[in-house]
């Protein structure tokens, strides 16, 4: 369809309006003194002299929270005990809870390196790589199908799903995490690791229309989601509210917001082949008749198309229509990427509201100004891998925000809160550091560490203040002094419990039934799922259920991330809808959640198989079976009332109802 | 300007984030008084913004795929003189999805009637909606920003024209919680022909909590998923799973955790709707002159009679937002007569007429009218230009929306499309007007609904909305 004559008359008209170049706009000192725009500290770890506090501190994170606590009159709460431990450490690392025998294994290690050991032993795990890969697809917004109307799915967006997982699992260095994913392209564009990295810069949804073309709003949404995920994951700056006008309360100007567009001018989404040319000779044979039949069936149907009493043999010939759509086969192996193409740059104005239409001044790459000299020039035009440039300054060790937002993410995943409990926003409206000295220690040891996320790992998971237990204080007093002074706990005077993430519940109750098929990696999986929700796609024939029924019980964050049809076991615990950064899940309670444990397939399914496992593995004795399956759920045996009232239960009712009813239980659906 | 003020997303977080923590004290007095049911059940009723609203339930009559305004509610004789030319250059440029410039105005086939005591004109495919034309305002002058269904859909929905924000049913339900226990709080029910362009994201809860989230009434025999039990488990027998549950938890907790609360509270409510919802669905109890009123029975109304009288159902029972869809799957299917209008809209209005006005008359004699909102319309009108000699193509800057009961004034017109139908002329209103004006009957501030989100406090209208006060007896 080409370009219609208004719209190249409206972009004539913008370009000749608009090539004033805007000017570099300046920062008070007010503007530039916001506490997350300063450099780094180097605070100095607080020393305590009462032997108990020594004690109590085993490394600086223990100092800093030790030293807020004394500050607010509060104390910390004793070390809870070695189950619980040990089941919060496997979920904050991998996902999924120990088994009996791995608790009663630790319980039984005596040895003083005995805690180390197993947190080294499941660093290594790929099962860490699962689980904290999760966390960052959660911020950047992964999916694999583009949303709006056509929705298409990305075959190979799992590559990048799988990059990430590695990336975690071998400990990348985060600066040149980032770097690949803002720039694999221009880094080396020969490798695949770095080019499935930068298909980053295309992870947003992507609307498409038939008909006209609506060229330049569409690529203005395309740069819009590219630039909007610089600030929001990597920067933790709501850099998209300055498209529009300039931040209302941060000092991010609207020519900032473009000038960090301005680095994705020339970035065009591409689809690299990874297929030699006789796969593709191959490939093509194949498809070719079946394109020419989906051509001939079509043109029949246009035939018919004015006839009257035509329609259900129109119906017949587009239902074949869309089989024959079904029966094309997989495409080729791509990797979903982007590529610069300077003679395709777009060029750059700020736009007033935001309104492509709407052009303003020009202007030029830069990143963001608060952070630099006043006056400091833009980058030329001409400069070769502009990205590579962006991802410089944003992983320069002393670039104020990058290394504390990583650090503050990774605290959040493991306290279910972070030192800045919005972990996307350290703007002024963001909330303020609740350690600030702890949150530049840690950045601090993280860049200095060369940027390892283990590291900070290791440091948290040693710390007295991780270890703490979620329990209210004991002694009266002190339990009224916390709840009074600190009822949300932003100074850690215990550790938080957290509900389980949606995909943590549904892995947990596969490993439970022994189902759990923890195979790595690869295409995502299409899981079957009740026709009526199939039939509210707009296209029901994208959702091929994958055939081998073995996959269906992977990890989740294996099953296909679609965006028009979110898995209803997933979604009602909360699961983030993959089309806007999710820096924080929520953790919502309502009754859908109980009529999806009650009466949902996988539950009921694995509800057999757990049944039919406890009695194989504890035998006929319903008081073992019982014991059994508290510990395996929730790690710890019943207590006297549990154990009775499952007994009594066990003696008249089915045992895959008791099955069913461990799924519910609050000691394995909460990590203390 | 208010807009961004409020920092944080909930009184909770107000509470507890503002002044350096110190309003956590209070926050732990409130939680001992008012809110000690909303932390128990979070979609229990809520206090509006505003005092006595008065609309409470809100029934969105959604005609998927864009119905003609210039064939429905809009007579044009100017553009039926005009018929088969080229639009005259004085009524301004637009830009279509399919048409170009060379294609010709296409005057109107249908017949306009003046009906009721206000005299308002309506086209022969409407001639049951036509009768109850005084209870509703008639809209001629709806703006969207986007020509294409999807982003159409979603800014019709959610306020934005991309996906991943709550939609108006979600920000309802957030502000308002709801009066039933026993039935989801926000419910939608899609048309048995298939999906629309937007999918699911349209009537989502976009970045609210799950709580909020959207109930699909799905067609069939289990319109609710995961209400049915497994197979071969009876109803009592699942009753004893449910309660061995509570004692398993119980026999651990602290009676005065809220959290856990909550969750055997969920298992109550899940018990109820169980065994509550299944009768609402049932039809069978409503009197033959009710179901025939309806077109239950009968084709072609059957379908879309049934979930009109469902809505009215829903409501009754303190459900507070019903979004009921006509059109699904293919565009044909929908009100999206790019092809043949004459064949699409007379379909499409033999299948929706009768239903649309029964659930009018059906609340108004019920005395439900004066507290259920009603909304008709879809996400765009269409073109004055013909579309391959017998369609229309989308058209989204000028058309028609319906609104009654819930305190709107009934039998009056509220703007004007220009003489052929193209452009909003006279007192444009845009959706996010729509939204503002649904929020305001409702009791409901733009600006305090709010929901802290990436460090900006979002709401259903991204830009300022107007209350069409017009419209508001």
């Amino acid at each position: 369809m080409g370009l219609k004559p208004i719209v190249l008359g409206v972009c004539a008209a913008a370009l000749l309006l608009a090539d004033g170049i805007a000017p570099l706009p300046t920062y008070t000192a007010a503007e530039r003194r916001h506490w997350a725009f300063q450099p780094r500290k180097q605070p100095v770890v607080p020393v305590f002299s009462s032997p108990a506090d020594r004690k109590w501190v085993r490394n600086p994170i223990d100092a800093f929270v030790l030293d807020r606590l004394k500050k607010e009159g509060l104390h910390p709460s004793p070390t809870a005990d070695r189950v619980t431990l040990l089941r919060r450490l496997y979920y904050d690392l991998t996902g999924l809870p120990p088994t009996p025998q791995e608790i009663e294994a630790f319980v039984a290690d005596k040895s003083p390196d005995a805690w180390t050991r197993r947190v080294e032993a499941l660093l290594k795990s790929p099962r860490y790589g699962e689980r904290w890969a999760q966390h960052w697809l959660d911020v950047v917004r992964f999916g694999e199908s583009e949303g709006y109307e056509y929705d298409t799915h990305l075959p190979d967006a799992w590559r990048y799903r799988d990059y990430v997982i590695r990336a975690f699992l071998n400990d990348k260095p985060y600066d040149r995490f980032l770097t690949e994913q803002l720039a694999g392209d221009e880094l080396s564009p020969e490798e695949e690791e770095t080019l499935i990295a930068s298909g980053f810069n295309r992870l947003g949804p992507i609307r498409r229309n038939a008909g006209n073309q609506e060229v330049a709003s569409s690529r203005n949404e395309v740069l819009t989601e590219m630039t909007n995920v610089v600030g929001a994951a990597l920067l933790g700056v709501t850099l998209g509210c300055a498209r529009c006008h300039d931040h209302k309360f941060d000092p991010i100007r609207q020519a900032d917001y473009y000038r960090i567009q301005a680095y994705f001018a020339a970035v065009h989404l591409k689809d690299f082949p990874k297929a030699t040319e006789e796969e593709m000779a191959a490939w093509k044979a194949k498809v070719e008749p079946i394109q020419a039949e989906i051509k001939r069936l079509q043109a029949e149907m246009k035939k018919l198309k004015d006839q009257a009493g035509t329609e259900e043999l129109r119906k017949e010939l587009q239902k074949k229509v869309e089989e024959m759509q079904a029966s094309m086969p997989p495409p080729l192996p791509v990797i979903h990427t982007v590529t610069a193409k300077p003679e395709e740059r777009t060029a750059i104005h700020i736009l007033a509201r935001g309104d492509y239409r709407k052009p303003g001044d020009r202007v030029g790459m830069r990143p963001l100004g608060i952070l630099l000299p006043d006056g400091t020039p833009e980058l030329p035009e001409s400069a070769t891998k502009p990205r590579l440039e962006l991802a410089k300054w944003i992983t320069a060790p002393d670039n104020p925000l990058t290394a504390r937002v990583m650090v503050n993410r990774i605290w959040h995943y493991h306290f279910g809160r972070g030192i800045v409990s919005t972990p996307n926003d350290f703007g002024r409206m963001g909330s303020r550091p609740s350690h600030p000295e702890l949150l530049d220690w840690l950045a601090n040891e993280f860049v200095s560490s060369g940027w390892s996320i283990k590291h900070i790992h290791r440091l948290i998971l040693n710390s007295n203040t991780w270890m703490q237990s979620s329990a209210l204080p004991a002694d009266d007093g002190l339990r009224k002094l916390a709840l009074e002074k600190d009822p949300e706990n932003r100074f850690l005077w215990r550790a938080n419990r957290r509900r389980l993430e949606a995909e943590a519940i549904r892995d947990s109750i596969l490993m439970f039934s022994g189902r759990l098929n923890l195979k790595e990696g690869g295409p995502s999986v299409m899981v079957p799922i009740e026709k009526e929700l199939v039939n509210a796609l707009y296209k029901p024939s994208q959702w091929v259920v994958t055939p081998d029924e073995t996959e269906h019980r992977r990890r989740s964050i294996y099953l296909m991330n679609k965006r028009n049809l979110r898995l209803p076991f997933l979604e009602v615990f909360d699961q983030p809808d993959s089309l806007v950064s999710c820096p924080r899940r929520e953790s919502s309670t309502h009754p859908p959640q109980a009529l999806e444990l009650l009466n949902g397939s996988l539950t009921n399914t694995e509800a057999e198989h757990f049944a039919a496992r406890l009695e194989k593995e504890a035998g006929p004795d319903l008081r073992r079976q019982v014991d059994l399956a508290f510990r395996i759920v929730s790690g710890r045996p019943p207590n006297a009332r549990q154990l009775r009232e499952s007994v009594e239960f066990l003696k008249s009712r089915p045992r895959r109802e008791f099955a069913l009813a461990m799924f519910n239980l609050n000691a394995f659906l909460y990590v203390n | 300007m208010r807009e961004h003020v409020r920092i944080t997303r909930n009184r909770r977080e107000f509470l507890t984030d503002a002044f350096c923590g110190f309003g956590a004290i209070a926050f732990a007095a409130m939680l001992q008084k008012e809110a000690v049911a909303a932390a128990v059940n979070p979609l229990a009723p809520k206090p509006p913004h505003m005092k006595d609203p008065k609309a409470k339930h809100v029934i969105f009559l959604f005609l998927a795929g864009g119905p003609s305004h210039i064939d429905t509610f809009d007579p044009k004789p100017l553009l039926n003189k005009l018929h088969g030319q080229k639009r005259p250059k004085e009524f301004g440029e637009v830009k279509y999805q399919f048409i170009n410039s060379e294609s010709r105005l296409m005057g109107s086939k249908r017949t306009f009637h003046r009906c009721g005591k206000s005299g308002i004109e309506v086209s022969d495919l409407f001639p049951h909606l036509g009768e109850c034309i005084d209870d509703l305002a008639v809209i001629r002058s709806c703006q969207g920003d986007m020509v294409v269904h999807s982003a159409a859909q979603y800014q019709l929905f959610t306020g934005r024209i991309m996906p991943g924000f709550p939609s108006m049913g979600s920000w309802v339900l957030y502000g308002l919680g709801t009066e039933s226990e026993s039935l989801p709080g926000y419910v939608v029910l899609p048309d048995p022909d298939g999906a629309l362009e937007a999918g699911q994201p349209m009537y989502g809860n976009g970045f609210l909590p799950a709580v909020y989230q959207p109930t699909m009434l799905r067609p069939g025999k289990r319109p609710i998923l995961n209400l049915d039990l497994p197979q071969g488990v009876s109803l009592d027998e699942r009753r004893q799973t449910i309660d061995l549950i509570r004692n398993l938890n119980e026999a651990d907790m602290d009676p005065a955790d809220e959290e856990f609360s909550a969750r055997l509270n969920a298992y109550d409510l899940a018990f109820k709707m169980q065994t509550e919802a299944p009768a609402v669905f049932d039809l069978s109890k409503e009197s033959q002159k009710t179901l025939e009123m309806y077109g239950v029975g009968k084709e072609p109304t059957d379908d879309y009679g049934r979930r009109c009288l469902l809505a009215r159902r829903l409501v009754e029972k303190g459900v507070r937002f019903v979004t009921v869809v006509s059109g699904g799957g293919p565009g044909d299917l929908q009100w999206d007569a790019h092809s043949d209008l004459e064949e699409n809209h007379t379909r499409m209005a033999a299948q929706t007429d009768q239903p649309m006005a029964a659930l009018i008359k059906d609340l108004k004699q019920r005395g439900l009218l004066d507290s259920t909102l009603i909304l008709i319309g879809g996400e765009f009108g269409r073109t004055p230009e013909s579309e391959g000699g017998k369609g229309r193509d989308h058209h989204n800057y000028g058309f028609t929306f319906l609104m009654g009961g819930g305190g709107i004034k009934g039998g009056i017109v509220h703007g004007a499309t220009d003489e052929i139908g193209l452009m909003a002329v006279e007192k444009p209103v845009h959706f996010r007007d729509l939204h503002t004006t649904v929020l305001h009957q409702l009791g409901l501030n733009q600006d305090a609904l709010s929901f802290m989100h990436q460090g900006r406090r979002e709401r259903l209208t991204e830009i300022q909305g107007q209350v069409i006060t017009d419209i508001i007896a």
